[in-house]
């Protein structure tokens, strides 16, 4: 009869403040790099996809695009987008990113590496290759790299830009005090937090706080009489 | 005025004081226990403390409302039916409630802070967390009636803006006079009525997940916004409930002219629901994922409420009283001292609900300390006034036996019993704690003391019942 | 002198000053004329009244509101980061090395993130001194963040300040947790 206490997932919680593991980076554009060449400069949002995704790889791209097209932070990062399956080749990258169509302002580039393992155990990322859909069985997942190369801040799933402007902040080392995780179940939460719609809107949690005081409002106009005769207040 | 009515309120009178006795001696078992006097199971300890902070927040939040039913009818017609309706329905819930924790076990607390009451963890019976919501329910559904109804009786008699005073903000002199019993009752009538709104919520909320076997969860955050704002608010407007008696029959009791609402008597009184409302912020200010705004207003809110009472009501007594020739009986002393010990329970409120005195006080034997000050030794006595005059109103009789003994024991006592949570809370010793951790090596030596200096309190406590026991069933025998 | 100190020293000084107000307004209702008058132009002493609270109000929160822990050391960079898992009846606490204990630089600015696993925990740091230095609330599904910086070196205590459960404090011991400052 009794109701489970709520999953909430701490797995955005792992990894974090470990330094992400310093891999060589070949772009779409032919730079052959150390991923510390990147953050030194600028902080990273890492992005893990793989090319032949049919599944939460594109979603994740181009919810990323329209959030920060919407939000046009001050701060400056750069987007790192890296295939973690061995078959995608530059091209394949480029394609990709010709594809969605990802120019913006110079912030995205897209590359691959050749220590996948690596990069992906150092943030925690573990794809599951299923051999019958021929797909990565994985999360979607956005890392958040600062400028010392540490992993700030994750996001799991398609987030919204309540959730992006948490992580810009994070990467930029700017203090959000607080922060929720994510969890399944609650319908009224103070927060909007739906990792799978990425909807924004007011919460009907706040909404809910003010039952009581509208009630007891439209309460007090229903019980009471207006004053009578024309004698002022 | 009307025998049901006299003899529902003295069956209340009794009926509170009673139930009173018995979360004293529950609070000063808790503490002979954080007093290694005596040794009880921890999970009767906590049971024990669940019982008596929902005993004393009920019983004194209706004591609230027993008084003004009974004077508002100085004004206005409130028969007694409401009251008997709400005493069954008290009766009812407090019982279910007394089953839930001493037979059940539950102890989650008188705040119930979600998600516990749901994780017992096998510490309490599972027929225990439902009994204890519906307990809840039955007490706020006879509450929430009651005070419905007085707010339409006072309705009949004043239209909206004449229950508030608003005609006495323009500087004519009005055609209305709205007397400070009415203003005040109304206004904290209506955060009454906000918080048992709130506690429908929560109770809604609670009941989903309770039932809905793990598909409806809530969010805490948004739970504990809700229970906050309940608890607070239900404890401030019973304080204030408390302020309008105080109004209403100090003057007279003391010999004194009536108090009149002036235009700021009625300001401050407007003002005051808008802070009490906002101020419950302050319960939330180590929770940082609350929104700023909402933790600086907390703050903000939270001491500007010290300005209506200090500025309008205690000024509003000292011109009374100060300088002038006063007859002093139980009654007003009673309101006087309550009045003194609800300020320095502010002094210790307005210290606790500073940011960054929070900080390392939050939750420590501070927060009892000025709590227990702004009930033990402010709200109970001025409620007690009330019942020492209804009872000489019903008995025809104002005898004032050991007068000083019964004060000196309740002053000593209650003011020796709150030092010692002050103490505590200045050595950072945890609240809610069965026995204190070996570190804190004064914490049972403050309890012990706290625990002999409750008995003191409540020994003057039991000598004032046995003067209203004897006048207030007098009414049972009377024909009028 | 620590807070604790200072916020006992100031409410003992007020309780007494308001308890000794009171004993006067009580002794000048015992020697008052018969038709004593009282104070003279209440509406104007309120009004001085109103100015004077007023303004010490105003200035409490000036001083105070810039302590907030919400702003505390928002423009640094923690020296180390501490996740701490509150749980019915424990801290769960990791870094990222594998040492059985947790130790935190002295002098320099640590951030601890405190969660919940089931119920609302109080997550409250004490000193070697048995003194409550800075705390914050372990919330099921929130992350809070608690800077702080650790002066005095030794051995500091976590307890619960929130009540938890019947494990909270016990007979036998309480829910708690430690790390080493050095």
């Amino acid at each position: 009869m009794f109701a489970q206490t709520q999953e909430y997932s701490l797995a955005e919680e792992d990894k974090l403040f470990t330094k992400v593991e310093n891999v060589q980076i070949l772009t779409t554009t032919g730079d052959n790099i150390k991923l510390s060449a990147l953050y030194e400069r600028e902080p990273v949002i890492l992005a893990l996809i793989f090319t032949r995704c049919t599944g939460v790889c594109s979603p994740l791209i181009r919810n990323l695009q329209d959030n920060l097209a919407r939000l046009r932070p001050k701060e400056q990062f750069k987007i790192l987008v890296v295939s973690f399956d061995s078959a995608d080749k530059p091209t394949d990258m480029e394609n990709y990113q010709k594809m969605l169509n990802v120019y913006a302002d110079n912030k995205w580039i897209f590359g691959v590496t050749e220590n996948i393992l690596d990069l992906t155990g150092s943030v925690g990322f573990y794809p599951q290759w299923d051999s019958v859909s021929r797909q990565f069985e994985h999360d979607a997942l956005l890392v958040g790299i600062n400028g010392n190369g540490y992993i700030v801040k994750k996001l799991l799933g398609i987030r919204n830009d309540n959730s992006l402007n948490g992580l810009i902040k994070a990467i930029s080392n700017e203090f959000v005090i607080s922060y929720p995780l994510p969890r399944k179940n609650a319908l009224f939460t103070c927060f909007t937090y739906d990792p799978i719609t990425g909807e924004r809107k007011l919460s009907l949690g706040l909404l809910i706080l003010l039952i009581p005081a509208v009630g007891t409002i439209i309460l007090l106009f229903l019980i009471s009489r207006r004053k009578k005769g024309n004698t002022a207040l | 005025m009307n025998l049901s009515l006299k003899r529902i309120t003295s069956t209340w009178i009794i009926t509170i004081l009673l139930l009173f006795f018995t979360a004293i001696i529950l609070g000063i078992t808790m503490r002979f226990n954080q007093g290694k006097v005596i040794s009880i199971d921890d999970g009767r300890f906590y049971g024990i403390m669940t019982t008596h902070g929902l005993t004393m927040v009920a019983i004194w939040a209706v004591a609230g409302m027993v008084g003004v039913h009974y004077l508002l009818n100085r004004y206005l017609k409130i028969g007694a039916g409401l009251s008997v309706f709400a005493f069954v329905m008290t009766v009812i819930g407090v019982v279910m409630f007394y089953i839930s924790t001493f037979l059940g076990n539950f102890h989650a607390g008188w705040t119930f802070l979600y998600p516990l009451p749901f994780l017992n963890s096998f510490a309490w019976a599972s027929w225990a967390t439902p009994l204890f919501f519906w307990s809840l329910a039955v007490l706020g559904v006879g509450w929430l009636v009651w005070s419905v109804g007085l707010l339409v009786a006072i309705f009949k008699e004043y239209s909206l803006s004449e229950t508030f005073a608003w005609q006495h903000l323009s500087k004519k002199e009005p055609k209305v006079q709205t007397p400070p019993l009415v203003l005040i009752s109304a206004i904290s009538l209506v955060g009454v009525v906000l918080c048992l709104l709130t506690a429908v919520v929560i109770l809604i909320l609670s009941f989903a997940e309770l039932y809905s076997d793990g598909k409806f969860v809530n969010d805490p955050l948004l739970m504990k916004n809700l229970i906050y704002f309940f608890g607070h608010t239900i404890a401030n407007e019973s304080l204030y409930l408390g302020l309008a008696i105080v109004y209403e029959l100090l003057p007279e009791i003391s010999g004194r002219p009536k108090y009149k609402t002036t235009w700021y008597v009625s300001l401050g009184w407007n003002f005051t629901l808008l802070f009490v409302l906002t101020a419950y912020f302050h319960h939330l200010y180590m929770d940082f994922v609350q929104p700023l705004g909402l933790q600086m207003f907390g703050q903000f809110a939270s001491y500007f409420a010290s300005i209506p009472s200090a500025v309008v009501t205690i000024i509003s007594i000292i011109v009374l009283l100060y300088g002038h020739r006063i007859k002093w009986s139980i009654t007003n002393l009673l309101f006087f001292i309550g009045i003194t010990g609800w300020i320095i329970g502010g002094i210790g409120a307005l210290i606790d609900s500073t940011i960054s005195n929070n900080i390392f006080l939050h939750n420590t034997l501070w927060v009892p300390a000025h709590f227990h000050t702004y009930n033990a030794l402010g709200n109970v006595l001025l409620i007690l006034g009330f019942f020492t005059w209804a009872a000489n109103e019903f008995s025809g009789s104002n005898t004032d036996p050991m007068r000083k003994l019964k004060l000196a024991l309740i002053i000593i006592g209650g003011f020796g019993f709150v030092l010692m949570f002050y103490c505590g809370g200045a050595e950072s010793i945890p609240r809610r704690y069965s026995v204190y951790p070996a570190e804190f090596t004064r914490g049972a030596m403050f309890a012990a003391a706290a625990a002999w200096f409750a008995i003191a309190y409540l020994l003057g406590m039991l000598l004032i019942f046995v003067d209203i026991f004897k006048k207030c069933t007098k009414v049972f025998s009377s024909s009028h | 002198m620590k807070g604790q100190e200072l916020v006992l020293a100031l409410f003992l000084v007020c309780a007494v000053a308001i308890s000794l107000i009171s004993y006067m307004i009580y002794r000048s209702t015992k020697h008052a004329a018969e038709e004593g008058e009282g104070i003279k132009n209440p509406l104007q002493k309120r009004f001085y009244f109103l100015l004077l609270w007023g303004g010490v109000l105003i200035i409490l929160m000036s001083v105070t509101i810039p302590k907030s822990p919400y702003f505390m050391y928002k423009d640094s960079n923690p020296e180390k980061v501490v996740k701490v898992e509150a749980m019915q009846y424990a801290f769960i606490m990791s870094d990222e090395t594998d040492n059985a204990s947790i130790e935190v630089p002295a002098g320099k600015m640590v951030e601890f993130r405190v969660t919940s696993m089931d119920v609302t925990h109080g997550f409250a740091i004490y000193n070697p001194k048995h003194e409550l230095v800075t705390q914050t609330q372990a919330m099921p599904g929130y992350v809070n963040r608690l800077r702080w910086v650790f002066d005095e070196p030794g051995k500091y205590d976590i307890l619960c300040t929130e009540f938890c459960g019947i494990g909270h404090a016990t007979q036998t011991g309480s829910m708690r947790g430690e790390f080493i400052v050095k």
